[in-house]
């Protein structure tokens, strides 16, 4: 990219992301202010310590797991397309786009990718599973220190015999989708990004 | 009278069609004796008086004349008033069980307007016989008596979830589209008066004002009506509660209006000034209604804090609390209906972790059934008046009022759609706007504001009456009736009746924090961004003031996790499942393992027994403990403060089976093994004692020890046990200890015997009672409550949305 970041995007640059993600000409600008702002060390990349100077990703207790999402495996920058690729998987899913079934590559944001991004937070190894020991990870996190690690296997436990239907006694990504049917993924798992 | 309702009962058995017809007749006539007796009563109690001060005149006067003693009395003006209104409410009752058992009759026709009709009839009768038709729907009982239950039945149970989702898009609805309806309503109304000023006189002087104020008045959905034809047709989520929610909003933008309109009609102009107070007052009623609800609502959450020792009264506190908020709101012309929603929904997550279940049960039964009794009496009532009302029908205002009001409606909705779907991320369809246009129905609450107009400011008050009448039936029938099919015409999205699962739970709230974290990356303060602050903040501060003890530090998915395991449990006894384990159980993991880290199980005797699987352990010694449990509060007697209940209340022979169903579990137990410890062969175990008691001595039940000992068979009248030979656990059932079957100390002793039982993994060797726990008796109280939580009725319904813990 060049030793100081351009504040300028290039307008391929802009056309080429808007194809990939779906995002329109003012987000993708917007989105590149605050890349930019969150940038301190202005070589057009972020670190893990950029994004962990943001004070309420700290206290979030996700939030280590949702900035592993970002780099891409093994690396440890991630530049502004990388950045706009994984955002895009919340963008709010178009009625126009629904209606797109001849596509050769799903879009970022359809429902499915939505599902398979929650997936591969909980499922770190990459094995197309969670196990009972990532739920846990999961769980311990999100429940805090007070609860004895009994009672969360139990809750694990029970949390596997509900969605596990092969029995393999780990949720593959299939369980996942069919026990989350009801829950409007759509909704859910979308940003109103403001035009 | 006596004769009549004797009557009823054996005819209430039966199952014909002319059976059912004729309880409905009988009743309607023994109402309409009453009711004629009623009016006269008036008279002949005054002649009453008359002939008793006569008789006393001429006792005093010749004071020889002796009147004989009255045996028998008639005395109806001493007990009028009560005595009527629960006539009015047995009506209603016996009204809604009728319509339910006439098969077909209330898939049909909602049940609403079944109400009305007996309404009209009983209406009707009373006229034919000649007198007056009381005041029924008069403003100040429909306000302060018949609204309140239903609102705050509503208010409870508001699924806060899908309410907070959804308020952008409900409260446009309510306040833009509620202004729409009447301006538009009320302006073209005096547009047509003014047309036909040439024709007909009537209308010639209806001002701009009044035409208005007529609009406010009709423009505003009413809650009661749309959650009696909502609640039969099981629309999904989403719909209702917009509609409801926009129902229970557009109350602060009537109020306003309707007062803004009523002062000034007097006056005959309103200035841009009076606009700019209008919308002022709007916010000042609304966010006072709701700023006096949520305090009432936390001090009733702060009360409920403290109520661990005097149960009985707890869901006092809740309803008291509540009316008083819609009290004090009224005072002030606030939003009483916004109140009271605020209080409700505020309170509910604090009391329900503060209260016991069986006070949660309480509340939820209660409101059920004050909301239950009002809305019928409301209909039946709307009938009444409209038979007694006086009556000016104007065939033009009436139906170009019907008209205006539809098309205000949907005109209303499909613009304000338009623009809300800009601003939506799941936006409305056209058949959703449907719903919503074709939902809003009208009803009582209109009724009563025009019944408030005073005749001498509107002269029109009459023909605004028959107006809002004539609009209420037409939307209460033809809507009410019609929109069953339309829904399933349209294959509208019907609600989806299972529950949340633990599965849902986590990774719902798994989302919540990843969208937190994405929308802080983004510096997108957001809808999640803020609903995170106000969990962390309520978890931070308010939780611990409001909720007592240790459920203050509850996480929402322990809560969460909780509440379904007991739900289970209470199902798995209730289903009579006794000891047969069904392989189908899902869940291998008990209750009573969620307790918080610092109290450790005790670990002495366990480790001497070979392990079991956990899960099924478990199961057996919950439905054993509650089994037992049941028994032991059936033999105590009923105290006011301690709530337990009466030996001899239950049937007897049910309590005979459940005896015959442990003792046989017992044995079991006793052939699976030989480490199976006794308690030390007293005389009379507890179980024994307790039998005793029941029975009255007359059954020949041998001691259970005996029993086991001989290995006699037991009786054939019990259920036959399915020994699951594998799982039988070894588990020592530690009863309360030995001695002493005296009533009032076996009570402490099991209470204590529960503690012991809470606190463990699994099995242990018995205490004494010599033991008291004290370091451990806050625990010990805890799950003391946690177990009586747990033995109560599972509710009316399998309602859901009870499950949702604060903000989900």
């Amino acid at each position: 990219m060049g030793s100081r970041a351009s504040t300028l995007l290039r307008e391929e640059e802009i056309e080429e992301i808007k194809k990939e993600t779906g995002f329109s000409h003012s987000q993708i600008t917007r989105l590149y202010s605050r890349f930019t702002s969150l940038d301190k060390g202005e070589n057009g990349t972020l670190s893990r310590e950029d994004f962990q100077r943001i004070p309420e990703l700290a206290i979030n207790p996700l939030g280590d797991r949702i900035i592993n999402a970002f780099f891409p495996e093994g690396e440890d920058q991630v530049n502004f397309r990388g950045f706009m690729r994984t955002l895009a998987h919340f963008r709010p899913i178009e009625d126009n786009e629904k209606n797109k079934n001849a596509t050769t590559s799903e879009p970022l944001n359809s429902r499915t990718n939505k599902l398979l991004f929650a997936f591969r937070l909980y499922d770190l190894d990459r094995d197309d599973k969670i196990s009972r020991d990532e739920l846990l990870q999961v769980l311990r996190m999100m429940v805090g220190v007070n609860i004895s690690d009994e009672q969360l296997g139990s809750i694990a436990d029970r949390t596997i015999q509900e969605a596990d239907t092969n029995g393999d006694n780990s949720i593959s990504f299939n369980e996942f989708i069919k026990v989350l049917e009801k829950v409007d993924v759509e909704q859910k798992m979308s940003i109103r990004f403001l035009h | 009278m006596p004769t009549g309702s004797g009557w009823l009962s054996p005819a209430g058995s039966g199952r014909s069609l002319p059976g059912r017809g004729l309880l409905l007749l009988t009743v309607l006539v023994l109402l309409e004796g009453t009711v004629f007796r009623l009016g006269a009563a008036s008279t002949p109690d005054v002649s009453g008086h008359d002939t008793k001060d006569h008789h006393k005149a001429t006792a005093i006067g010749h004071n020889s004349t002796k009147k004989a003693f009255p045996v028998l009395d008639l005395d109806y003006g001493h007990i009028q008033t009560p005595f009527e209104i629960s006539l009015w409410v047995l009506l209603a009752s016996l009204m809604k069980l009728g319509f339910h058992l006439i098969p077909r009759l209330s898939g049909i026709v909602p049940e609403s307007c079944l109400l009305i009709v007996v309404g009209l009839l009983v209406g009707g009768l009373i006229k034919i016989a000649g007198e007056k038709v009381p005041p029924v729907l008069d403003s100040r009982l429909f306000f302060l008596c018949l609204l309140p239950p239903i609102i705050l039945d509503a208010g409870y149970f508001l699924p806060i979830r899908p309410f907070m989702e959804n308020l952008g898009t409900i409260l446009i609805f309510a306040v833009v589209g509620t202004l729409w309806n009447a301006f538009f309503i009320g302006g073209l109304l005096y547009a047509v008066c003014q047309i036909q000023t040439g024709n007909s006189s009537e209308l010639n002087g209806l001002g701009l004002l009044p035409c208005l104020l007529f609009g406010s008045i009709i423009s505003a959905v009413d809650p009661v009506a749309v959650l009696a034809v909502f609640e039969e047709i099981h629309i999904n989520e989403l719909l209702h509660i917009l509609v409801f929610g926009e129902s229970l909003l557009n109350d602060a933008v009537t109020v306003v209006l309707y007062h803004l309109f009523e002062e000034y009609s007097g006056v005959g102009t309103v200035t841009v000034m009076d606009g700019f107070l209008g919308i002022i007052s709007f916010l000042v009623v609304a966010l006072g209604g709701v700023l006096v609800g949520a305090i009432y609502g936390i001090l009733a959450a702060f009360t409920s804090r403290f109520t661990s020792h005097t149960r009985v009264i707890e869901p006092l506190f809740v309803f008291v609390y509540s009316y008083i908020a819609y009290l004090s709101a009224e005072m002030f012309h606030l939003s009483g209906i916004m109140a009271l929603i605020a209080c409700g929904a505020v309170m509910r997550p604090y009391v329900e972790a503060n209260i016991s279940h069986k006070s949660h049960t309480t509340i939820k039964y209660f409101l059920k059934m004050w909301s239950s009794v009002s809305e019928t009496l409301i209909f039946i009532f709307l009938g009444v008046a409209t038979v007694d009302g006086p009556h000016f029908w104007n065939w033009t205002f009436v139906t170009v009022t019907v008209i205006l009001c539809l098309v205000a409606r949907v005109i209303g909705v499909v613009g304000l759609t338009y623009i809300i779907n800009k601003f939506r991320i799941v936006k409305l369809t056209t058949k959703d706007q449907f719903i919503i246009a074709y939902g809003g129905l009208r009803g009582a609450i209109a009724f009563s504001l025009g019944f408030l107009l005073k005749e001498d400011h509107f002269p029109e008050r009459n023909m605004f009456l028959t107006a809002i009448i004539t609009v209420i039936f037409f939307t209460v029938f033809v809507q009410g009736m019609t929109i069953k099919p339309l829904v399933e015409l349209l294959a509208v999205k019907k609600k989806q009746e299972a529950k949340r699962s633990i599965n849902e739970e986590i990774h719902t709230q798994f989302l919540d924090h990843l969208l937190t974290g994405i929308e802080d990356i983004c510096g997108h303060y957001g809808h999640h961004h803020w609903k995170d602050k106000l969990n962390r903040f309520n978890k931070k501060y308010v939780k611990k003031c409001l909720i007592a003890g240790e459920r203050s530090k509850e996480p929402q998915l322990i809560a969460f996790y909780h509440k379904m395991e007991m739900k289970q449990a209470i199902q798995l006894v209730e289903s009579g499942g006794g000891v047969k384990m069904p392989s189908a159980m899902p869940s291998t993991v008990s209750m009573q393992n969620i307790q918080p880290k610092k109290l450790p199980p005790p670990k002495t005797v366990e480790r001497a027994l070979p392990q079991l699987p956990k899960g099924r352990e478990e199961e057996i010694r919950k439905i054993l403990r509650s089994n037992l449990q049941r028994t032991r509060q059936r033999l105590h007697s009923y105290n006011r403060h301690t709530l337990v209940a009466d030996p001899y209340e239950d049937g007897f022979d049910k309590f005979i089976l459940k005896k015959q169903k442990i003792i046989e579990l017992e044995n079991k137990i006793k052939e699976m093994n030989n480490y199976l410890t006794v308690p030390a062969a007293p005389t009379d175990s507890p179980t024994m004692s307790r039998a005793r008691l029941a029975s009255g001595k007359e059954t020949d039940f041998k001691p259970a020890q005996q029993q086991k000992e001989s290995k006699i068979c037991p009786d054939p009248q019990a259920f036959s046990v399915k020994p699951d030979s594998d799982s039988v656990p070894i588990i020592q059932v530690d009863l309360a200890s030995p001695q002493s079957p005296d009533t009032v100390n076996v009570m402490d002793e099991f209470r204590r015997a529960d503690q012991e039982e809470n606190q463990g993994l699994m099995m242990r060797c018995p205490r004494g009672p010599s033991e008291p726990k004290k370091s451990e008796d806050t625990e010990g109280a805890r799950d003391q409550q946690k177990l009586m939580r747990c033995l109560s009725d599972p509710g009316p319904s399998a309602d859901e949305d009870e499950d949702e813990p604060f903000l989900p």
